[in-house]
């Protein structure tokens, strides 16, 4: 009895291991590769995929074949990297696939993906924030197919009914300090007696190491060393002090709030918002009646340096793939200037190369070109670090901790901030 | 004789094999997993590399002070959450008890939070308790109150996190408590009717005492809820301002998938696990002997 028991038990676990193990991602056929992108079919930039996907199949049709998967991620990137990280413990990855800027380091580190420096034929064409992005130890690792910016999006007749005259307002050439920005602010402050911005505070994700980082780097400052290994020295020295104290002063001075409303800028509630290209979109899209501008990120006053953020998804090869000149070849021809212009007019994206700078300059908005030219001329990407989501949240919670009273001793927050970074990095 | 009881065990185990599968392979397989990795350097990427750190994970978490002040975080929550939700359920519970006109508008109030996801619950919230805009904080203004940083002040945020969590759950344990308060017979009240006695001592000597099975099990259910503290911080606060609403089950998930220390975020299950345990155990003990008395 007890045997015939084990006999059923055993036979349903081996149906539901076998139900488990599904197929390779990846086709036994040497010239046909998958790839997988985080986006969904539905999107623009989905749309945009399929076809670049189309043309390479059309124009290798012999040679190479690329089929695509498309797995949406959630708002935070779940769904897609729970996928990935999935496929990499069952040894199941595609031969090319769709990651986020910072996850370039972790990914080369632990040799799930492959350098591709060989394959990329217009590395020279390709901005030099992309190249920084996709490079780790030296290799070139990922190359981002659009890229992001920020800056400082402001309500055109809010500006002038304060009294601003907007031709003095600054551009990527000639870009302002943090003091005259701040003077701005306070001009505005007391004409609404509102918060004069919306930087995002509430914000606690990404989003506060992503954009406010470029303050830190206007200073002449930085987060960590230069191997990567220690922040104590680097992130607590006078420089993060003076990049913080101005953060702090935006709050304490009441220029911007840690609780914006909701939409405050989009409503006309706020005169400004500090946010990225996305928000174009936006505007086009569901308030098309507001007039509004972009000016470039406020410059530190001591080096007067523009410098702005960037980063986005990438493609990358899987280091396990049989079918390296296929990948390689699949990546380059999605990495050519034309298919990064269609991708980057489609979703209304920047573009991530020089040429595809040149092809979309007249057929995009004059707002969009502001970002575009700053991000072309002062963009910098995010910390190349395998431990890069510690690094981050702790940057981000130093951002948030800087909005309590209780931190006015910012060497002292600094200090202990610096050495959580160094015993994530150990 | 042998022979139906053996056919009878067969039916029996028939019966009990999805379930035995499911559990076993969705929470035993991988709780003893969890247990494995909790003793190696487990880092998601590398999956291959693992390898076995004996008890260093165990004496790093016992160092590392996001782990120590997210226990300290869900302690105090416990503390403050089951007193409030339970007594606002059976405060709900005795109110709809009675046959009223309108009762039915009331239970279905009562109830509708615990019906509403979370996450919907806390992003309703996030807006009233703005500080320039939500609700609560203009009519704190017009009433002559300063605005309050409800959840932008370290000490605030979690009782803040307290309320909004016994406001949601409080209808659950209120229609329990209700079955509870329906099988009291009418008899016992009429007894002490008779008796003379008054409302409160009513109250104190029959349903209290009458209702100790029902509150035991609330109790228990609660508290194991309560230790599982995440949505509410993760949508509200991200476990700020300055990590004082961060919990064990947010961190753990953080360490795991953020920062995919697998390895380590296992620690920190197993030790935790341990922790509920102990205390389940206790609970469990305190109220048994409360009624051998």
């Amino acid at each position: 009895m007890k045997k015939f028991m084990i006999l059923i038990v055993c036979s349903f676990l081996v149906m539901i291991i076998a139900a488990c193990s599904g197929d390779k991602a990846s086709s036994d056929n040497k010239n046909e590769v998958s790839i997988w992108v985080h986006t969904s079919k539905e999107t623009t930039e989905g749309k945009a995929m399929q076809k670049i996907i189309d043309r390479f199949n059309q124009e290798y049709q012999g040679k190479y074949s690329a089929t695509i998967e498309f797995i949406p991620r959630s708002g935070s990137g779940g769904g897609y990297e729970d996928k990935i990280n999935a496929a990499l413990t069952t040894d199941t990855l595609p031969d090319v696939f769709t990651l986020d800027g910072p996850n370039t380091a972790a990914y080369a580190e632990s040799g799930m993906i492959a350098p591709i420096d060989d394959y990329i034929s217009n590395k020279d064409d390709l901005l030099p924030s992309i190249m920084q992005q996709g490079t780790y130890d030296g290799k070139l690792y990922a190359v981002g197919y659009s890229e992001s910016g920020v800056g400082i999006f402001y309500n055109k007749q809010m500006l002038k009914d304060a009294g601003i005259d907007l031709s003095t307002l600054p551009t990527v050439d000639d870009p302002w300090d943090w003091n005259q920005f701040m003077e701005l602010c306070e001009t505005v402050v007391n004409t609404y007696d509102v918060p004069a911005i919306d930087m995002g505070l509430n914000d606690k994700s990404e989003w506060l190491m992503y954009a406010f980082s470029p303050f830190l780097w206007s200073q002449g400052g930085s987060i960590v060393n230069e191997d990567g290994t220690k922040a104590t020295g680097i992130f607590n020295d006078e420089d993060s002090v003076k990049t913080m104290s101005f953060i702090q002063d935006m709050v304490e001075k009441g220029y911007t709030t840690k609780t914006p409303v909701e939409k405050a800028f989009q409503t006309g509630k706020y005169p400004m918002k500090f946010t990225g290209s996305w928000t174009i979109a936006e505007m086009e899209s569901s308030y098309p009646d507001v007039e509004y501008g972009i000016m470039p990120y406020p410059t530190s006053p001591d080096t007067n340096k523009l410098v702005s953020p960037s980063g986005s998804w990438q493609y990358a090869m899987s280091a396990t793939t049989e079918k390296k000149e296929a990948a390689g070849a699949l990546i380059d021809f999605m990495t050519s200037t034309e298919s990064l212009t269609e991708i980057s007019l489609a979703n209304s994206v920047l573009p991530a190369a020089h040429s595809v700078v040149e092809e979309v300059k007249d057929k995009v908005s004059p707002q969009m070109n502001v970002l575009i030219e700053q991000n072309s001329k002062t963009a910098h990407a995010r910390p190349a670090l395998p431990k890069y989501p510690q690094v981050s949240r702790v940057f981000q919670q130093t951002i948030s901790d800087l909005t309590y009273e209780k931190n006015n001793n910012i060497q002292k927050l600094l200090d202990q901030k610096a050495a959580l970074i160094d015993k994530a990095l150990k | 004789m042998k022979n139906i009881n053996a056919r009878e065990n067969i039916a029996a185990y028939s019966f009990l094999l999805p379930a035995l599968i499911l559990l076993g392979l969705f929470l035993l397989v991988p709780a003893l997993i969890a247990i494995y990795y909790a003793f190696t350097d487990y880092y998601l990427l590398t999956p291959d590399n693992r390898q076995f750190v004996g008890l260093d994970n165990f004496i790093a978490i016992f160092k590392d002070p996001i782990f120590i002040q997210s226990l300290k975080n869900v302690g105090l929550f416990v503390v403050c959450v089951i007193p409030v939700q339970i007594g606002s359920a059976l405060g709900l519970a005795l109110l709809i008890n009675k046959q009223r006109r309108g009762n039915m508008f009331f239970k279905v109030a009562f109830f509708a939070p615990v019906v509403l996801s979370l996450v919907v619950i806390s992003v309703l919230w996030l807006y009233l308790l703005n500080p320039s805009e939500g609700l609560i904080n203009v009519i704190l203004e017009r009433v002559g109150i300063n605005p309050q940083p409800f959840l932008t002040s370290p000490d605030q945020a979690m009782y803040t996190i307290v309320f909004v969590s016994a406001w949601q759950g409080a209808g659950y344990q209120m229609l329990i408590f209700l079955a509870g308060l329906q099988n009291i017979p009418s008899s016992v009240y009429e007894a002490s009717k008779i008796d003379g006695a008054n409302k409160w001592q009513n109250f104190i000597h029959i349903t209290l005492p009458l209702l100790k099975p029902t509150s035991i099990l609330i109790m228990i259910t609660t508290l194991i809820a309560a230790f599982k503290l995440i949505i509410q911080p993760m949508v509200m606060t991200q476990g700020g301002p300055m990590n004082s609403t961060i919990t064990p089950v947010y961190y753990i998930y953080q360490t795991g998938f953020t920062d995919r220390l697998i390895g380590y975020a296992s620690t920190m299950t197993v030790v935790f696990g341990i922790l509920i345990g102990i205390v389940t155990i206790i609970q469990s003990k305190v109220s048994r002997e409360d009624d051998s008395k």
